[in-house]
């Protein structure tokens, strides 16, 4: 008889338990205990139903329930909350896991596959967790003449790239990670970054398939970076604007993908080559080279690599949207939140239940979000489309179309934007602005 | 606050410097490279001057560290540069430097910047193109003529006659 473990005795597994226990409650005590105070020390405390919130108090929202909904609310209008929960990196890896999953379907039921269809009984709506699961469980692998220190600051930095660029998108009126006056430039500065870390990536790697993959990562990426520039000034100059928000308050009463078609279409073309997707996916070709310049990654690594690159697809698709769709614009279709429970509370029964705080988001936020995010999934598919349609192009005839045709037609665009504004039809001052 | 920022970006900048001049992976020093050319974005940040900064980091470390980093890895160490190891020559650019700098810190002390506006608002980037294209535009005009014909003339070195191009996408 083959048992998991033989040498098992239940009185030594109960003192391991009261052994951890015991190391857990000194290792806090000491240490955990004297962190906490020590940071409550620094941190601006608020002012809650006029009671500054001493920690004991915070506490007290469990009991409490007219403290409740004002602490939660006073927590989600921190920057904390904004980079980590809503515009911030929660919202954006949501939406790129579900693009992930997306992806596959959406490619099988095109190609008349079934795509994933076993976990999770229905449709295979878990096979992603389940692939979160088996990439952390797996053992990371790095090549022996690799060259660690480059080949592990890698994928972090893919991610906090990813992740710098997505800070950068606003969502809905205010609700923003950041919001500097130069928002467009900041975008180009960011997506300057994601070249070099794959080619550096793919040198640490020592191997052929990740050096020519990450060569060709980098050929096309330079090429296609400036018509990514060029196709969007013309969205500058209309708008007369470098800030992100205040390019999506321009756009109002038209989107400018009405007057910039050229602009909007180079963009698009731009943005499939930038994230290196079908038909232009040669360096991650893998019927040539393996993965191209992620071959050697493994485990969790080639995971953040993964969980980057979709964050900067969420992130490409959230600046079209913003740049040409008008961002949150849209009509008021969020119905207002019921007058009644916030003046008499739900009644059931006898018993009548008052939330102060409530609503706790605006019926604009709301509204702008959901407009946002319908636009954005829109431009999301339109992204996932020429992979179920298109084959692989060749490298020089990405080249010739990045720096030749490309090139000339954000200028036409460019051109048509100037024309407009000097006509006095759009722009600052112009006729419909 | 600001201090302590500037001091470590200092710090950041020129050691980085120094490890891109001094260090024998010519991969490592490209990356020094950029960590100085981040640093001075930094400083730009500092100084009120986003616009500087996001054009330091897209330019500068976005596009002619990437070209560095491509010279780097596609020729042959062997190739472009030979090992010089003289003591001598370190030693006379270490007091070179030196020189220079007291140079210049000389000038900068006798010169009238002794006292420094701190809270004077930023200049806005409009204010500067507004500028370029009314006061300064002969200077547009001239920048905008050396840089076209510096890209003519880079096209024109850059034109091979000798290449069949039957294999051209067109």
């Amino acid at each position: 008889m083959s048992t998991i473990a033989p040498q098992f005795r239940l009185s030594r597994f109960i003192g391991s338990l009261f052994d951890l226990i015991f190391w857990v409650i000194l290792i806090f005590s000491l240490v955990g205990l004297p962190i906490v105070f020590i940071v409550l020390f620094y941190i601006k405390l608020p002012v809650i139903n006029n009671q500054l919130m001493t920690p004991y108090l915070a506490m007290t929202w469990m009991a409490d329930p007219s403290r409740t909904l004002p602490i939660v609310k006073n927590f989600m209008h921190t920057t904390l909350f904004r980079v980590m929960a809503f515009p911030g990196f929660g919202f954006a890896a949501l939406l790129a896991a579900a693009t992930i999953f997306v992806e596959r379907k959406f490619l099988a039921k095109m190609q008349l596959r079934v795509g994933p269809l076993y976990c999770g009984k229905i449709e295979g709506i878990l096979q992603l967790m389940g692939d979160g699961f088996k990439l952390m469980s797996k053992e990371i692998i790095i090549p022996a003449k690799a060259d660690k220190p480059i080949f592990w600051m890698g994928p972090l930095l893919f991610v906090g790239a990813a992740g710098a660029f997505v800070s950068l998108i606003p969502v809905a009126p205010g609700w923003v990670v950041a919001n500097p006056n130069v928002g467009l430039l900041a975008v180009f500065a960011v997506i300057g970054f994601f070249p070099i870390i794959a080619v550096l990536t793919a040198w640490a790697a020592n191997s052929k398939w990740t050096f020519i993959g990450g060569l060709r990562a980098l050929h096309q990426m330079v090429a296609f970076e400036i018509p990514l520039i060029l196709s969007l000034l013309g969205v500058v100059i209309l708008s007369g604007s470098l800030n992100l928000s205040q390019i999506v308050e321009s756009q109002e009463h038209f989107w400018w993908i009405a007057f910039l078609p050229i602009g909007a279409i180079v963009f698009f073309i731009t943005i499939l080559a930038e994230l290196e997707r079908v038909p232009f996916d040669l360096p991650e070709a893998e019927s040539e080279i393996v993965a191209g310049w992620l071959t050697e990654f493994s485990g969790m690594m080639y995971g953040l690599i993964q969980l980057g690159t979709y964050l900067k697809l969420y992130a490409f698709a959230g600046l079209f949207t913003v740049l040409f769709l008008g961002g949150w614009n849209g009509p008021m279709v969020w119905p207002p939140f019921p007058q009644d429970i916030i003046t008499q509370g739900i009644t059931i029964g006898p018993v009548t239940a008052k939330f102060p705080g409530l609503p706790l988001f605006d019926q604009q936020m709301l509204n702008g979000t959901l407009w946002f995010v319908i636009k954005t999934v829109g431009v999301i598919l339109l992204i996932l489309l020429p992979r179920g349609v298109f084959p692989r192009v060749r490298i020089d005839m990405i080249l010739h179309t990045g720096w030749y045709k490309l090139i000339g037609l954000a200028f036409i665009n460019i051109f048509i934007a100037l024309g407009l504004l000097y006509a006095g039809v759009l722009g600052p001052g112009g006729l419909l602005h | 606050m600001v201090d302590s920022v500037f001091l470590a970006l200092s710090v950041l900048t020129i050691g980085s410097a120094i490890v891109a001049l001094e260090i024998r992976s010519l991969i490592y020093g490209s990356i020094a490279l950029m960590l100085t050319l981040s640093g001075v974005a930094g400083f730009f940040l500092l100084l009120d001057a986003p616009f500087v900064a996001m054009f330091q980091l897209s330019v500068y470390v976005g596009s002619i560290a990437v070209l560095i980093l491509f010279t780097v890895m596609l020729v042959r160490r062997e190739l472009i540069f030979n090992k010089v190891e003289d003591k001598r020559r370190r030693y006379a650019g270490i007091g070179l430097m030196i020189v220079l700098m007291l140079g210049i810190g000389t000038i900068i002390i006798g010169s009238g910047l002794k006292t420094m506006d701190t809270n004077s608002p930023a200049v806005d980037y409009k204010k500067i193109g507004e500028d370029f294209l009314t006061y300064y535009s002969p200077a547009l005009i001239v920048m905008a003529l050396i840089l076209a014909s510096s890209i003519i003339g880079a096209m024109t070195l850059a034109r091979r006659e000798d290449v069949i191009d039957d294999q051209r996408a067109d």
